[in-house]
């Protein structure tokens, strides 16, 4: 715990000492002061500290990233078609699909990796199931969800970061890291459930 | 050579920003219209900051910009994602003819 407490004061202070542009004294007590608070604070609420991702886990993340790139750039070209020609045209779908997602992070991800690039947009998501209801814009772009590549990466991604050093749980907390998805289906505020669509 | 290189991707970026103000006329409904206001969103904001990025003088300076575009394209979706689902709650019908399909 005070080795990744330490790593992580490091990284926030070379962060602030980057941005802040100025090794001056006042900006480098200024920055000590608070990377030690957000440690301080991060470790005392109890909440899990991701350790580092292995070498493996930092190359699936960098694959993640192109594709993301990749379909931003065909999302822009597909709906900028259908804006200008209405070719293909616009006929929305609302596809509900449940990847086999387990943690809740690698929901997230792909909840934004729908969301980012124009085409999809996630409605809901329920944390019970890990269903998502996303609206597409075209009948094209729905097909592309069903069978998308991108679903398959986060799992391998998931893998990667359960076999090898995975996240790191407080001792104090004697939850289950994978019982996230779980609990935060009790804290929904809105109280609200996804639509049936059957 | 690089500064041309920014310019195309402002540019590039306008254009990307009209389409997406074009799409909210022409798309049928408000779930739709939000996928033309993400062109603007990714793209657009995407070309603008590697723009700078290419005409900036220091790193320091490309630092910041890449961390305002991670952050941007962390905030963006999520907020898109709140936008639609308070319309799925408030009752925002999507257009006749929406279908729906079991993945």
């Amino acid at each position: 715990m005070r080795r990744r407490s330490i790593i992580l004061f490091i990284i926030l202070f070379a962060f602030w000492l980057a941005i802040s542009d100025n090794v001056d004294i006042q900006h480098v007590i200024f920055g000590a002061v608070f990377a030690s608070i957000t440690v301080w604070f991060w470790v005392d609420t109890g909440h899990r500290i991701p350790r580092i991702p292995s070498a493996r886990a930092l190359r699936q993340a960098g694959r993640l990233l192109v594709l993301l790139i990749v379909n931003i750039i065909k999302g822009n070209i597909d709906v900028a078609k259908t804006v200008l020609f209405s070719k293909p045209p616009a006929r929305p779908v609302i596809v509900d699909i449940t990847p086999a997602i387990k943690t809740g992070w690698g929901r997230v991800l792909l909840a934004n990796m729908i969301t980012l690039p124009p085409g999809t947009i996630t409605v809901d998501t329920d944390p019970e199931t890990g269903r998502f209801v996303v609206h597409a814009l075209t009948e094209e772009a729905a097909n592309d969800l069903i069978s998308w590549p991108v679903i398959d990466e986060i799992i391998k991604l998931e893998n990667l970061m359960q076999e090898g050093e995975g996240y790191a749980v407080d001792s104090r907390r004697d939850d289950n890291p994978d019982s996230i998805s779980v609990s935060a289906s009790d804290n929904r505020a809105d109280g609200h459930r996804p639509p049936r669509l059957d | 050579m690089i500064e041309w290189i920014a310019y195309i991707c402002f540019a590039i970026s306008f254009v990307a920003f009209g389409i997406g103000t074009l799409g909210i006329f022409r798309l049928p409904d408000a779930y739709s219209r939000m996928h033309a206001v993400a062109i603007g969103d990714s793209i657009g904001v995407g070309l603008v900051g590697l723009g700078l990025i290419l005409l900036s003088p220091n790193w320091i300076l490309r630092i910041k910009l890449i961390a305002v575009i991670i952050l941007y394209w962390i905030v963006n979706p999520t907020m898109t994602h709140l936008v639609a689902k308070i319309g799925l709650i408030q009752g925002t019908k999507p257009i006749k003819g929406t279908k729906l399909w079991k993945g």
